[in-house]
């Protein structure tokens, strides 16, 4: 142990190193963090009270921000509709969404992970393709589309359109995850059933969708809160404002600049974030694996 | 032979409602864009254009890429600046700042808790609805109710550099639209490395701290040289979304004016997709924004191929998977 | 090279307790084998002197220097993992000289140090290749010139054998030995197979459970083993291992099971039945001699249950009563199953150990 630097200077070294470590810690991790958690404490404080302190302190706690849910909205001289209908317009855009999407992409998904045909690998790098694809550039042309489908500016067939547009986007992506899950099932389990007598449409319908379930739980919970937070198609297709969804609504409420009322704004996005806060304390792990199978942005 | 035939036909019969939805939402608008983007597609022949596909209202021209290309609409030059720096910053946050982000959250990290509390905060930009965190954004950034002004006072930055209005005053609005973007984006590049990192076998490490690594030489030497492919691709994929997106920047400056897309221009912001989303939507010139459209679907295309030259279809279905 | 002291140290996982109160020295230069069941800790000890893990409790000292809080780059260590652990983005050459660039010797010191352990491991035709191009046996030996270019003080190696095809294995058990001799590097050898323990180690270190059970060289533990655990882990086959308990007789004294009853020589009778009565008898299996006919009146009667013949000798289950023995027999003895056979156990070789605590009495 001859020319080793003393214990003491070693032991100092490593300490050294140690608060290194934690200094870069706090200046990338920790306080870039800091604005993120001032914000989302400012929203849940601000929708409780009536004015806030330094940004987050709450004070003069009252549900005076939370009257748009009795009461029409009022914000400046506008009144904007009442809060339910609105509410319902975004239930049924997330719902439809999700439904069409579980609907088709189990099909799909099933196909592509056990049938044989022609043109499968094909058909698989075709859907990544479009996964990779920026779907809103396409805008415009789907603006014409529903023109011409007469789907446009006819208020609610306007947002049937528009499920049906989202849907169209999401299932390239859902089918990609819902063919996971069947690739995860064993093929014996198939032909077990297979060999019991079970035509192939039954063996789908009583042995595998089963198992699936996970999977198409997954997908749709993913689809809805991706219909639920759908803000640009409805916004640029949408004119009349009994058909806005609460994204839009918000929108709009945000742009009166002059008489905004944050409470009544934060109250109300605390109200919009509910199935998301729901959904994603529920079932974070099976969210982020998809996030992580790449959604855009 | 007719079960053949089924056996043939029915994988046909699953795809079809997907392949139908495909159509409608991809494939259709796809080459409506490439066609239009040669029309003079505007407010005054569109319901023509409706009724009849093939109506002599509507002009085929080449007249939208000589605006583009000679230059002969004065905002494109602006509007390409704004992109490539909206592009590069946001991007350099998204596929390098991730990566510190992740090491010091995956690896620096040793305590689990702590670990998870800073992965959820980073995600949550992602996770809630975008109108909530424009809306947050709009509120952090107000002069007097918001705080950034008065952390950055704290900070001891000098009120003369602090601008009346994060909106509007140009850098301050493109710095804004950089953080506003960039924080949403680092979740995606951490969620990838992070899952990358926590796949690289403990062994890996624990072998370069007994070689005599410090945290950083291990950081340096072996963790980053590992994730090379989820690295690029990040940076491929944050790319092509980049280039295409704009949904933050007209929810943050379309709000908060009374025109509807008026600021965006002036406060230095106007980025390629979101001109071409103005041109159709505000100025109603269909044609002249589908062929501001189609330059990006050729971008896009020309990168999609090149990414499974460079990817491979394996690579690019697992992109958290580490080489060992 | 140095002496290194595990005092008292023990490792919580949570409430995981993987390691408790260890006490341990290993010798300078010495060549020191932890041996035990998959979980026994023998790794988390291991990867503890190594630095990676810090003791819940106790103290580490390499020589007289307590490196508990050092990190594992402080402590001049050279480690081979059972997964080898290469880096897959180096070269071989790389891979040998990362720790010496960390260590910021000059560039040339490096090449002339890389290529002298590549020869003498054999690698030196593998420089220029990558981790994945080399084969289970090379890539070991690239673990292996990794830990040994930076001239370690102590050098670790976690299951390095149980990677490799049995032929090689036996192959490096030698090779390995070699180098540690010749090296003489203090030198601390994670395995869970008792062979490659008792062939190679100076010393054995037998833990389960996370607990320290004997700490001895190879014969002492074949011969002494100092509990229960210890006697049925060492050896193959393992010994047998029968329930009984000790009673006295018209002043001698007899080891009585439900099947058999067998007369233990006085001293070790006297000595057992002093301490406790309920006891387990361990014989193992080569230290029982087969006689056919008549032997002597301690012998135990049993029948022939089944043979199997191993090659070199015979491994014969014999029932006395309900209780199967095991006893290895020349391979030229003719047995049939069935057959009634005399068991005499060599009484020098008898362990008794205390039903209770499993420690060894005799």
């Amino acid at each position: 142990m001859v020319g080793r630097e003393s214990l003491r200077k070693r032991r100092t070294k490593a300490l050294l190193r140690r608060v290194a470590v934690l200094v870069v810690v706090l200046m990338v991790a920790v306080l870039p963090a800091i604005p993120i958690w001032l914000m989302y404490g400012w929203l849940v404080s601000q929708s409780f009270s009536g004015r806030v302190i330094l940004g987050v302190l709450p004070s003069k706690l009252t549900l005076e921000n939370w009257r748009f849910l009795w009461s029409p909205i009022a914000m400046g001289e506008k009144e904007y509709p009442n809060i339910w209908p609105i509410t319902i317009n975004t239930l049924f855009l997330a719902l439809g969404v999700a439904g069409l999407v579980v609907m088709v992409s189990s099909l799909s998904g099933y196909a592509l992970s056990r049938m044989e045909f022609k043109g499968r690998t094909g058909m698989m790098q075709f859907i990544i393709a479009l996964h990779a694809f920026p779907s809103v550039i396409l805008l415009i042309a789907l603006f014409v589309i529903l023109n011409k489908l007469g789907l446009y500016g006819k208020g609610f067939m306007t947002l049937v359109g528009i499920v049906l547009i989202k849907a169209g986007l999401e299932i390239p992506m859902a089918t990609w995850i819902i063919k996971g899950f069947f690739d995860a099932i064993p093929w014996d389990l198939e032909w077990a059933a297979l060999v019991d007598g079970c035509s192939r449409w039954r063996v789908w319908r009583s042995v595998i969708i089963p198992l699936v379930l996970p999977g198409i739980g997954a997908v749709s919970i993913f689809s809805f809160l991706s219909g639920w937070s759908e803000f640009l198609l409805v916004f640029t297709y949408v004119a009349q404002e009994e058909y806005y969804t609460l994204p839009v609504l918000i929108y709009h409420m945000i742009g009166e600049f002059i008489h905004i009322d944050w409470g009544m704004l934060a109250a109300l996005g605390l109200f919009y974030a509910i199935p998301t806060i729901i959904f994603f304390s529920v079932s974070q792990k099976m969210l982020l694996r998809i996030y992580v199978g790449g959604v855009k942005g | 032979m007719p079960r053949r035939l089924g056996r043939k036909v029915l994988p046909f019969l699953f795809l079809a409602p997907m392949l139908l939805m495909i159509v409608l939402a991809w494939v259709a608008p796809l080459i409506l864009t490439v066609y239009l983007g040669f029309t003079d597609l505007s407010i005054k022949n569109l319901l023509a254009f409706i009724k009849d596909f093939f109506t002599d209202r509507v002009q085929r021209t080449l007249e939208n890429f000589r605006r583009i290309f000679y230059a002969k609409d004065p905002n494109i030059g602006e509007t390409l600046r704004v992109t490539v720096l909206y592009v590069a910053s946001v991007l350099s946050i998204n596929a390098v700042y991730a990566l510190l982000l992740s090491i010091a959250i995956a690896y620096f990290t040793k305590n689990e808790l702590i670990s998870m509390i800073l992965r959820i905060t980073w995600l949550l930009p992602r996770i809630t609805p975008g109108i909530i965190y424009a809306l947050m954004w709009i509120w952090f950034i107000d002069p007097q109710y918001g705080l950034l002004n008065k952390m950055l006072q704290a900070m001891g930055v000098p009120d003369g550099w602090l601008p009346d209005s994060w909106l509007l005053r140009k850098p301050y609005s493109q710095m804004l639209m950089i953080m506003i973007n960039g924080y949403v984006g680092a979740s995606f590049g951490m969620i990838v490395y992070t899952a990358a990192i926590k796949s690289i076998p403990p062994d890996l490490v624990n072998a370069a701290l007994v070689d005599g690594a410090s945290e950083f030489q291990v950081a340096r030497r072996v963790i980053i040289p590992l994730l090379k492919w989820p690295i690029l691709f990040v940076t491929a994929w944050q790319t092509l979304s980049l280039l295409s997106s704009y949904e933050y920047i007209l929810m943050v400056w379309g709000a908060g004016s009374g025109g509807q897309y008026g600021i965006a221009r002036s406060a230095g912001v106007m980025v390629w997709s979101l001109y071409s989303y103005t041109k159709a939507f505000s100025e109603y010139l269909y044609g002249y924004a589908s062929a501001l459209s189609l330059i990006l679907v050729v971008i896009g295309l020309t990168l999609i191929v090149l990414y499974f030259k460079i990817f491979g279809f394996k690579r690019l279905m697992e992109p958290s998977r580490v080489e060992v | 090279m140095v002496r290194v002291t595990l005092d008292n140290v023990s490792k919580f996982f949570g409430k995981v307790k993987a390691v408790v109160d260890l006490e341990l020295e290993i010798r300078d230069g010495e060549f020191v084998a932890l041996l035990g069941p998959s979980g026994c800790g023998k790794t988390t000890t291991l990867l503890m002197v190594a630095g990676i893990y810090k003791p819940t409790r106790g103290r580490i000292l390499f020589d007289d220097e307590d490196v508990t809080d050092l990190p594992p780059k402080d402590r001049n260590i050279g480690m081979v993992f059972q997964s080898y652990a290469l880096y897959p983005h180096m070269t071989v050459y790389d891979n040998i000289a990362f720790p010496l660039k960390l260590k910021k010797v000059p560039k040339q010191e490096i090449d002339r140090k890389v290529r002298e352990v590549a020869k003498l491991l054999q690698i030196d035709e593998l420089l220029g290749r990558k981790p994945a191009q080399l084969s289970g046996g090379q890539r070991q030996r690239v673990a292996l010139g990794r830990a040994l270019v930076k001239e370690p003080d102590v050098l670790l190696l976690d299951e390095p054998l149980s990677n490799l095809d049995a032929k090689l294995r036996i192959l490096m058990r030698a090779e390995i030995k070699r180098l540690q001799k010749e090296l003489g590097i203090t030198t601390i050898y994670v395995t869970h197979d008792q062979v490659e323990a008792m062939s190679m180690a100076d010393r054995i270190a037998v833990m389960n459970k996370g607990r320290l059970q004997q700490y001895a060289d190879p014969q002492t533990l074949y011969n002494k083993p100092a509990n229960l655990f210890v006697a049925g882990f060492i050896g193959s086959p393992p010994m047998n291992l029968i329930e009984g308990s000790v009673v006295e007789e018209n002043g001698a004294y007899y080891f009585v099971t439900p099947s058999f009853k067998y007369r233990l020589p006085k001293e070790i009778g006297e000595l057992v039945a002093s301490k406790t009565s309920d006891v387990i008898l361990g014989i193992r299996p080569e230290d029982i001699r087969i006689v056919i006919g008549d032997g002597d009146d301690t012998a135990i009667n049993g029948k022939v249950y089944v043979v199997e013949p191993l090659g070199r000798d015979l491994l014969v289950n014999v029932k006395a009563g309900d209780t199967l023995f095991k006893i290895l027999a020349p391979a030229d003895l003719q047995l049939e199953s069935g057959q009634d056979i005399l068991m005499a156990p060599d009484e020098r070789k008898i362990h008794i150990f205390d039903k209770k605590t499993g420690k060894a009495i005799v």
